[in-house]
């Protein structure tokens, strides 16, 4: 691309960004983990983003969709998406190949205060897909683990089979430097960790209130009982990070699709601190 | 901003002139209404208007609009051209000219969008002053006033105009087009009065303050239910509101697939899909959490970031409404906290 075609994607934030796939990694029978590279050398080393912001995937004739970015802002030169096959856009990525070329706008929003984060205890839930966005946090607090103190992630899905980036979290569980646990609702023969809801394990944490940042990423119904978890914890609210995801069509505050109370959630999200987020109508 | 006075029997020649330059769009009458449509002789222009059915958004936003051409064999953008030509907005009343202000803090905000910025600053603006309306009640929200965001202001004073400029580009053109004079103590007196008069005569008052403290205490309250129970979700509020900014995107395929264009088209917060998100999850399922999404957007929300309420007391909304729902009706039930109407 010439730097002429660059400045008008830089003068059009509605304009994607062409991007090769590089990789697809199949997950599980719905989610597939993508790699892609902006085409461009220019964009692609300007591209820079913080854990908890997402792009729009573009693919001209059928739409586009938010996905937040997956891989750590500390890997440059490529972009990790964890995709669930849910409708026209994400059917139509699943059904793409290595070497095909689609559109990424971005990064938007406002990720999880990384920087803000550092020198404290870190306490991440995780429920379902709402690993993708944490994945970016974990792995970058991972490149940068001596910056933090105590590491907790908390991992819960509804059955074995559902559990994203489960060789690379088997792994981590035997790792001192991170306090992993994964729980399951619904157990199979192979299942021989905790099984209930991800609430369940907090029973037995030790957590430092004074120093700890709590982030919470799952399906709607979760956040108000993981968060009253963390409350009965002592943990205030502006320290608790939540992640939302809103109907989005122009990701850049536009087209007023993603309302949350009196904020937009691409411009002034998709990451909250609880204490924005409760004074927000019909977040929580 | 510098002042003249110009003689009303000189306005053919001021529209004639801008006409050798410009495409030349304003108010003219459609049946019983008013419409803004390209003037084809000075003579349709109507400025004795009251409202006009769509506000000048549709000349910035056009219900649908093609943001780019593309291919979809390497998923290639062909082209995304912004198309914009000179033109000439005559006789927009101060609440449109203040609405498009509004528009202007979203589409020139952070992220600035081309397509708008194109066709604002390819137009301009001349404003006129009006006379109130029964659906009107810009007076409430203090935008029955304009002093900036036109190139040219035409005060009625009777026989002549009191003309406010803004612009160089608006005092050269009535410099080229049009014989004016300057202004004597006289014809700022006769329009101190004409102002009087107009803000004398409006039917109503919205009161409006402690708002976004009502709108957030009364978050459950069963007006909404009411006011939801009467709403048809038919969006017709938002299509003629100049405030209304709401889109969506979609992709237009050709026949044969390989090419087709991604266009915006103007979407509403009152339709029932509009916050529906994957696995048929809907933060806003039904009429009454949308009706009052509307209003907390429009008084609160937006409010918030700009410190100015998304509302300019147009009243177009209430005479599209076939429920009777319009932002007097809606703050005056939140205030009284009783039966709506
Ligand atoms: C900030 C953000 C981050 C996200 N991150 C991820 C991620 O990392 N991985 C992932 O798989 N998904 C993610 N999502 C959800 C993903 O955007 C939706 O599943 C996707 O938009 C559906 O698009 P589609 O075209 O495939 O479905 P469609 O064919 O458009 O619709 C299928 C269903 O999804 C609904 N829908 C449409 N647009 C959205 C939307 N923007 N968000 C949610 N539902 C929508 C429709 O109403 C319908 O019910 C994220 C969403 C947001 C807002
Ligand atoms: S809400 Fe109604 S009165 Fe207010 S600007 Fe929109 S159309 Fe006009
Ligand atoms: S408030 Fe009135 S105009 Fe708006 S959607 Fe409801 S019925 Fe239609
Ligand atoms: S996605 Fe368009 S305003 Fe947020």
């Amino acid at each position: 691309m010439s730097t002429d075609a660059y400045k008008q994607l830089r003068a059009n934030p509605y304009r994607p960004w062409p991007a090769r796939i590089t990789s697809i990694t199949e997950l599980t029978e719905t989610e597939k983990l993508f790699e892609f590279r902006l085409i461009d050398e220019e964009v692609r080393e300007a591209f820079e983003f913080d854990a908890g912001q997402f792009v729009e995937v573009s693919i001209f004739g059928v739409g586009e969709a938010p996905i937040s970015i997956s891989s750590a802002p500390s890997k440059q030169g490529f972009i990790e998406l964890c995709v669930r096959r849910a409708g026209d856009v994400t059917s139509a990525l699943h059904n793409k190949q290595c070497g095909d070329i689609v559109g990424l706008r971005g990064p938007f929003g406002r990720g999880f205060p990384f920087e803000e984060m550092k020198g404290h205890d870190v306490l991440l839930v995780a429920g379902g897909l709402g690993i993708a966005p944490l994945k970016s946090l974990i792995n970058h607090i991972h490149d940068e683990r001596h910056d933090f103190g105590r590491v907790t992630i908390l991992l819960g899905a509804k059955n074995p089979s559902e559990i994203l980036f489960r060789k690379q979290f088997d792994m981590w569980k035997h790792r001192e430097d991170f306090d992993l646990i994964m729980t399951v609702d619904q157990p199979d023969d192979s299942w021989d960790g905790e099984v209930g809801l991800v609430t369940k394990l907090f029973d037995r944490l030790d957590v430092d209130a004074t120093s700890t940042f709590g982030a919470i990423c799952g399906p709607p119904v979760m956040y108000k009982y993981v968060i009253d978890e963390m409350r009965k914890k002592h943990m205030d609210a502006d320290r608790i990070y939540v992640s939302f995801e809103r109907r989005m069509k122009c990701g850049i505050g536009k087209c007023g699709h993603c309302g949350v109370g009196h904020q937009y959630a691409c411009i002034d999200g998709p990451v909250f601190n609880y204490w924005e987020a409760m004074n927000l109508q019909e977040a929580i | 901003m510098f002042f003249r006075v110009m003689d009303k029997s000189r306005l053919p020649d001021l529209v004639a002139g801008l006409q050798t330059d410009f495409e030349v769009i304003g108010p003219v009458a459609k049946g019983e209404k008013f419409v803004f449509a390209t003037l084809q002789d000075p003579d349709e222009l109507r400025l004795d208007y009251d409202t006009t059915l769509l506000p000048p958004k549709k000349f910035f936003v056009p219900p649908t609009e093609n943001l780019m051409e593309f291919e979809t064999a390497d998923n290639e953008v062909v082209s995304a051209d912004v198309e914009s030509s000179p033109r000439v907005l005559f006789g927009l009343h101060p609440c449109d000219i203040n609405a498009l202000m509004l528009m202007d803090n979203v589409f020139l905000g952070e992220y600035e969008d081309p397509y708008y910025k194109a066709r604002r600053d390819s137009t301009l603006l001349v404003g006129v002053n009006c006379e109130p309306s029964p659906q009107c009640f810009c007076n409430s929200w203090g935008t029955d006033e304009v002093h900036w965001g036109f190139d040219i202001f035409l005060s009625d004073l009777g026989d002549r105009y009191f003309v406010s400029v803004r612009s160089v580009k608006g005092a050269e053109l009535l410099d080229r087009f049009v014989e004016t004079r300057d202004i004597t103590d006289i014809d700022t007196a006769d329009l101190q009065r004409v102002t009087a008069e107009f803000k004398a005569s409006f039917p109503r008052h919205v009161e409006t303050s402690q708002l976004p403290l009502l709108l957030d205490a009364k978050f459950d309250d069963a007006v909404w239910d009411e006011l939801g129970e009467r709403c048809l979700s038919c969006g017709a509020c938002s299509m003629v509101c100049p405030t209304c900014y709401c889109f969506d995107v979609r992709d237009k395929l050709s026949a044969d697939g390989k090419t087709g264009e991604r266009t915006r088209v103007w979407d509403s917060c009152m339709f029932s899909e509009f916050a529906e998100v994957a696995h048929g999850h809907n933060f806003r399922a039904s009429s009454s959490s949308r009706v009052k999404y509307r209003y907390y957007h429009k008084q609160w929300g937006y409010l918030s970031k700009f410190e100015r309420v998304l509302c300019v007391g147009c009243g177009r909304c209430e005479r599209a409404c076939k429920a009777d729902i319009s932002p007097r009706v809606v703050i005056d039930a939140l205030q009284k906290g009783a039966t709506v109407r």
